[in-house]
C-alpha cells in the first residue's frame, strides 16, 4: 500500500475509532447506570470489534493487541459467561483511555508509539476468569437471556479443531463432524428471529434509541470539513452577487431581468440555508463526552451524580459547537465540584443522594439554549456579596442594594474567578469570566439563576451560525457599518429640537435619558475617528440616531448619523493586521459592492469605556431611588405640554381613524372590540394642556378602565413612559388632577383617574 | 469484464482497506455499510461476490447471507464472512447461514486476493 493511502486510511480510521469510544464510553456507563437497552453490550463489542480489526489490517499491532483483549472479555461479557462488575466496567474504561491515547500518539507522530499497556492487558485477561459467586451487580438484562446458549457456547468455545490459526478458509474444505453443533445453534437463531439473544445475531434488534439515528446513516456520507468551510464561502459570495444584481435590477425598467433575479433571490435563499444545514451537528456529539467526566470528576469529589440530557439532537453549526465545547466542560465541572453537595451534606438535606445534572438544550426564537442545572446548594448571594467587597469590587453600600440576580451576575468577573475559593472547593483553571468571554465572542450571552438550597441553573444563549448574520446597517462619518442585530435593544430617534436636552453631560461624559435611566452614549464617529473628538458639542447636531446596544449585560448607546437598513450579511474575516483593532468583528461586502466593517459591540463599548460608567451610573441612580416609583405615562395635550397618567390604570394605547368616530348622544365614541368606546378630549378634563387640533387623520386614545367601564382619552401625543422620582399627591379635587410628579426634573400634573371617572359619567 | 465485489461492512476505514486491495487487484467494488444497505444495493444491481463482516448493526453478515440465499439470483454467489478468531463459533453459523467461506480479521492483503480468486476463478 502506498504510503499516502496508509496515511489516508489511518487519518479514517482516527476519526472512526474517536467517535466509537465516545460511543463506548457513553454505553458503558449506562450500563453503571443501570439505563442500559438491549444492544448496548454489542454496541460496546462492535466498537473495540472495529478497532481492532482495521488497525490489524493497517499493520497497527499495538492497538490491535490492545484492542483484542478487551474484545475477548466483552465477548464473555456480552455472552453472559460473566457479568458486569465495578471492575470489569472501570477496566472497560481504561481500555478506552488506553486507546485513545494509542489513537492521539499515532495522529501526532504517525506512529502507535511504544507505551506500555501490559498492565491493562493483565487486567482485562485476569477479569476473563469467571469469579464464581459474583455478585451480578449492574448486568444488563441482555446479558441474562443468553445464559441458557451456555452448554452450546462452551463446547464450541473449546472446539480448536475449528482452524482458529487459520486466516481463511471454505465451508467447503472443513469436516462435516461440527454438523450436531451447528444444528443445535440454528435452531435458536431462525426462530427467534430478531429478538434473538444469541449474541452474533441480536444484533438485528432494534435498540429503542436507536431507529433514528440508523436510518439517518444509511443516507449518510462523510464529507470533509473543508469542503463545507469552502462551500460556505461560496455560497457567501454568491449572497453578495445576489445583493448586487437585486439591487441593480430593481433600478432598471427591464422586468425580465428583474424577475430573473427575484428567482435568483429566492434560490440563493434555500441554497443558503441548504448548505448551512450541511455543517449543523447535533449537540450530542459535545456532550457523548459527558457522562464520562460526570463519572470521573463525581468519584474524585466523592460524591454522587446522576446525568440527564433532554435536546440531544439539537442542531447547531460547527464552528459554534467547536467554540462551546470547552466553556461547557467547564461549567458542568463546576457544577459537580461547587454546586452538588457531599452525599452526607444532601441527605442531612433532606435530598437524594445522589445529585441531579441536567444538560437541556433546545431552539427558541432562531438561537440555540443550553441550561446547564444542577440540584445542589445553590449559590449563596451573601458570600458573593462579601467577596466583592473584600476584592474592593463594589462598596459594602452598593452590595446591600444589590439584588441577588446581579449578585450572581459578580461571578462572572474576572478576578472574582474566587468564586471557587467562597464555595471552598479548589479551584480548577480558568474562571467563570473565561467562559462568559468565550460564549460571548460567539455572539451568545450567559445568564445564571441560583437559589439556595434548590440548585443552580446556567442559561447559555447562543446563534446558530456565524457565517451570516442579520445586522443593522449604519451611517457614521460618511461610513457605513454593520451592527450585529444580537447586539441590539432598541432605537430611539432625537429629532434635533429635542436633543438639546435629550444629551446631557454627566462629569464630562455624554448621557441620555431614557425612560428615566441613564445611558452612556458613544459617538460612533468620534470613537473611530472619523471626526475630530472636539469638533462641535453633541446638543449642535440637528438630528440624531440613538442605537441602544447591548454588551457584556449593559447598556449604552450609539449616536449615529443615519441607519440604513437591516440586512443578511455575510460575515468575512478581517485580516490579521487588523486583529488588534478590537472595535470591529469582520467586514462584508453590500450591495453595491461596498465593503462596510462589521461593529464589535463590546470592543467599541470597552474602547468607549462606556460600560464602567454605567455601573457607575446605575449606582448613582439607584441611590435616588425614591421609596415610591410609581410608573406613569406621559401624554401630552393640544399645545405639547404634558401630563402623567399612572400606568397601571391603563389598558391599552390605540390609534383611531378620525373618519371612525361616530357620534352617540352627543358624545363622540369608537366601535372598539366588539363594543362601544367612549371618548374624552384630554382637555375637556384639564383645560390647561390645551385642545387637540382635529387637522390629523387619526386620533391617539389612551383605553383605560375604571368601574367596569373603558374609557378612550384622546391625546395630543404619547410620549413616553417614565418612573417617577419623587412627587406630591392631593386629594382628588374635581378638577382632574391629583397632583404633582417630577420627571425628568421637571415638575409635570398628575392625573386623576377618578376624576375623570366621574366626569365621564 | 472485471468482476464486481460487494464489501459490507460499517467500519469506513475497514471497506476502504478492502476495496483498495481488490481494485488494485483489478476488481470492480461496491461498498455497503451493513445487511440493510447491501440488500438494498443487490437487488438493484447483483455483484459476483461479497465480503461481509458478521457483526453489524442493523443486519448482520449471517442474516444478510441467509437472506440472500432465499433470493434465486444469489443462491450461488460466493459469499465470504469475515470474523475473527476469539468468535470460532459464528464460522459454524456462518456455514449453517449458508456462507461460503471466511477470512479472518485482520487479514493480510494476499490472503483476501486469495480467497477471492479461489471463489472468482478467471
Amino acid at each position: 500500500m502506498d504510503v499516502s493511502l496508509q496515511q489516508q486510511l489511518i487519518a479514517d480510521l482516527l476519526v472512526e475509532s474517536f467517535e466509537g469510544l465516545d460511543r463506548y464510553d457513553h454505553e458503558l456507563l449506562s450500563i453503571e447506570s443501570d439505563t442500559a437497552g438491549p444492544d448496548t453490550l454489542n454496541v460496546i463489542f462492535r466498537v473495540i470489534h472495529t478497532i481492532k480489526g482495521t488497525a490489524g489490517c493497517l499493520g497497527l499491532s499495538h492497538i490491535q493487541r490492545v484492542a483484542h483483549t478487551g474484545e475477548n472479555l466483552l465477548d464473555l461479557l456480552r455472552g453472559g459467561g460473566i457479568h458486569a462488575t465495578p471492575d470489569i466496567i472501570g477496566a472497560l474504561l481504561k481500555l478506552s483511555d488506553a486507546l485513545r491515547s494509542m489513537l492521539r500518539t499515532l495522529e501526532a507522530s504517525g506512529s502507535e508509539g511504544d507505551a506500555d499497556h501490559s498492565t491493562l492487558i493483565d487486567l482485562l485477561d485476569r477479569l476473563q476468569e469467571p469469579l464464581g459467586e459474583v455478585e451480578p451487580v449492574t448486568a444488563p438484562q441482555s446479558a441474562s437471556p443468553v445464559a441458557k446458549e451456555e452448554p452450546i457456547r462452551a463446547p464450541a468455545r473449546a472446539m480448536p479443531a475449528m482452524s482458529s490459526g487459520e486466516a481463511y478458509g471454505f465451508f467447503d474444505d472443513e469436516p462435516a463432524s461440527v454438523a450436531p453443533a451447528l444444528e443445535m445453534v440454528r435452531a435458536p437463531v431462525v426462530e427467534m428471529a430478531p429478538t434473538s439473544a444469541a449474541p452474533a445475531t441480536s444484533d438485528v434488534a432494534h435498540n429503542p434509541d436507536q431507529p433514528v439515528r440508523s436510518a439517518a446513516e444509511d443516507s449518510a456520507i462523510r464529507v470533509d470539513v473543508a469542503h463545507l468551510d469552502r462551500l460556505m464561502n461560496l455560497v457567501g459570495e454568491l449572497v453578495l452577487a445576489r445583493n448586487q444584481i437585486l439591487q441593480k435590477a430593481s433600478l432598471g425598467q427591464d422586468t425580465t431581468l428583474l424577475s430573473a433575479a427575484q428567482r435568483l433571490n429566492v434560490i440563493t435563499t434555500e441554497l443558503q440555508e441548504g448548505v448551512m444545514k450541511t455543517r449543523m451537528q447535533p449537540i450530542g456529539n459535545v456532550w457523548a463526552r459527558f457522562p464520562r467526566i460526570v463519572r470521573d470528576v463525581a468519584i474524585d469529589l466523592g460524591k454522587k451524580v446522576r446525568l440527564f440530557m433532554e435536546g440531544k439532537d439539537t442542531e447547531l453549526d460547527r464552528t459554534i459547537i467547536e467554540a462551546i465545547k470547552d466553556p461547557l466542560i467547564h461549567i458542568v465541572r463546576n457544577a459537580i465540584d461547587h454546586g452538588i453537595e457531599s452525599p452526607e451534606k444532601r441527605l442531612a438535606a433532606g435530598k437524594a443522594e445522589e445529585g441531579a445534572l441536567v444538560l437541556r438544550a433546545f431552539h427558541e426564537g432562531g438561537q440555540v439554549i443550553i441550561e446547564i442545572a444542577d440540584d445542589g446548594a445553590g449559590i449563596h448571594a451573601e458570600k458573593v456579596r462579601a467577596r466583592a467587597v473584600r476584592d474592593g469590587r463594589i462598596t459594602p453600600d452598593q452590595a446591600a442594594r444589590m439584588s441577588d440576580r446581579d449578585a450572581f451576575a459578580l461571578i462572572f468577573l474576572p478576578g472574582l474567578s474566587t468564586a471557587e475559593k467562597i464555595t471552598n472547593v479548589s479551584g480548577r483553571g480558568v474562571g467563570m469570566d473565561v467562559v462568559k468571554t468565550n460564549i460571548e465572542r460567539i455572539g451568545g450571552s450567559i445568564e445564571l439563576r441560583s437559589e439556595m438550597r434548590v440548585g443552580t441553573t446556567l442559561r447559555i444563549k447562543i446563534p446558530l451560525t456565524l457565517a451570516i448574520i442579520p445586522a443593522l446597517i449604519v451611517t457614521a462619518g460618511g461610513e457605513r457599518f454593520a451592527i450585529p442585530q444580537v447586539s441590539l435593544v432598541e432605537l430611539v430617534h432625537i429629532d434635533g429640537s429635542e436633543s438639546g436636552h435629550g444629551i446631557e453631560s454627566l462629569y464630562g461624559a455624554p448621557v441620555f435619558r431614557l425612560r428615566e435611566r441613564l445611558l452612556p452614549l458613544a459617538m460612533l464617529d468620534r470613537e473611530l475617528g472619523l471626526v475630530p473628538a472636539t469638533e462641535g458639542e453633541s446638543a449642535d447636531r440637528k438630528d440624531s440616531n440613538l442605537i441602544v446596544l447591548q454588551a457584556d449585560g449593559k447598556q449604552f448607546g450609539l449616536v449615529v448619523d443615519d441607519i440604513n437598513d437591516t440586512q443578511e450579511i455575510v460575515v468575512k474575516p478581517l485580516s490579521k493586521l487588523f486583529r488588534t483593532l478590537n472595535c470591529y468583528a469582520g467586514a462584508t461586502i453590500m450591495g453595491d459592492g461596498q465593503v462596510a466593517l462589521i461593529l464589535d459591540v463590546l470592543g467599541l463599548a470597552q474602547r468607549a469605556s462606556v460600560l464602567s460608567e454605567t455601573e457607575k451610573h446605575a449606582g448613582a441612580s439607584s441611590t435616588t431611588a425614591a421609596v415610591i416609583r410609581e410608573k406613569l405615562l406621559l401624554v401630552e395635550g393640544g399645545t405639547g405640554s404634558k401630563l402623567a397618567i399612572p400606568l397601571r390604570v391603563v389598558d391599552r394605547l390605540e390609534e383611531f381613524e378620525r373618519s371612525s368616530i361616530e357620534y352617540s348622544a352627543g358624545r363622540q365614541v369608537v366601535q372598539y372590540r366588539g363594543g362601544v368606546l367612549p371618548l374624552v378630549p384630554l382637555s375637556q378634563l384639564v383645560p390647561s394642556v390645551g385642545e387637540v387640533g382635529n387637522t390629523t387623520d387619526s386620533v391617539h386614545v389612551v383605553v383605560y378602565s375604571t368601574g367596569g367601564r373603558s374609557i378612550g382619552l384622546v391625546v395630543g401625543q404619547v410620549s413616553d413612559i417614565v418612573e417617577e422620582e419623587s412627587g406630591s399627591r392631593g386629594e382628588p379635587d374635581g378638577t382632574g388632577l391629583l397632583g404633582t410628579a417630577i420627571i425628568q426634573g421637571k415638575v409635570v400634573d398628575l392625573f386623576d383617574p377618578v376624576g375623570l371617572h366621574s366626569v365621564a359619567s | 469484464m472485471a468482476k464486481t465485489i460487494m464489501t459490507v461492512d460499517d467500519a469506513l476505514t475497514m471497506r476502504k482497506v478492502i476495496s483498495f486491495t481488490l481494485k488494485g487487484a483489478g476488481y470492480d467494488v461496491v461498498e455497503a455499510q451493513d445487511g440493510v444497505a447491501a440488500l438494498g444495493a443487490l437487488r438493484s444491481k447483483p455483484v459476483d461476490a461479497i465480503i461481509s463482516d458478521v457483526n453489524m448493526p442493523n443486519m448482520d453478515g449471517l442474516e444478510l447471507t441467509r437472506q440472500l440465499r432465499q433470493i434465486p439470483a444469489f443462491s450461488r454467489t460466493p459469499i465470504i464472512l469475515l470474523t475473527t478468531e476469539s468468535d470460532p463459533e459464528i464460522k459454524n453459523r456462518g456455514r449453517a447461514a449458508g456462507a461460503t467461506g471466511w477470512i479472518v480479521k485482520p487479514f493480510q492483503p494476499d490472503q483476501l486476493l486469495a480467497v477471492m480468486s479461489r471463489v472468482l476463478p478467471a
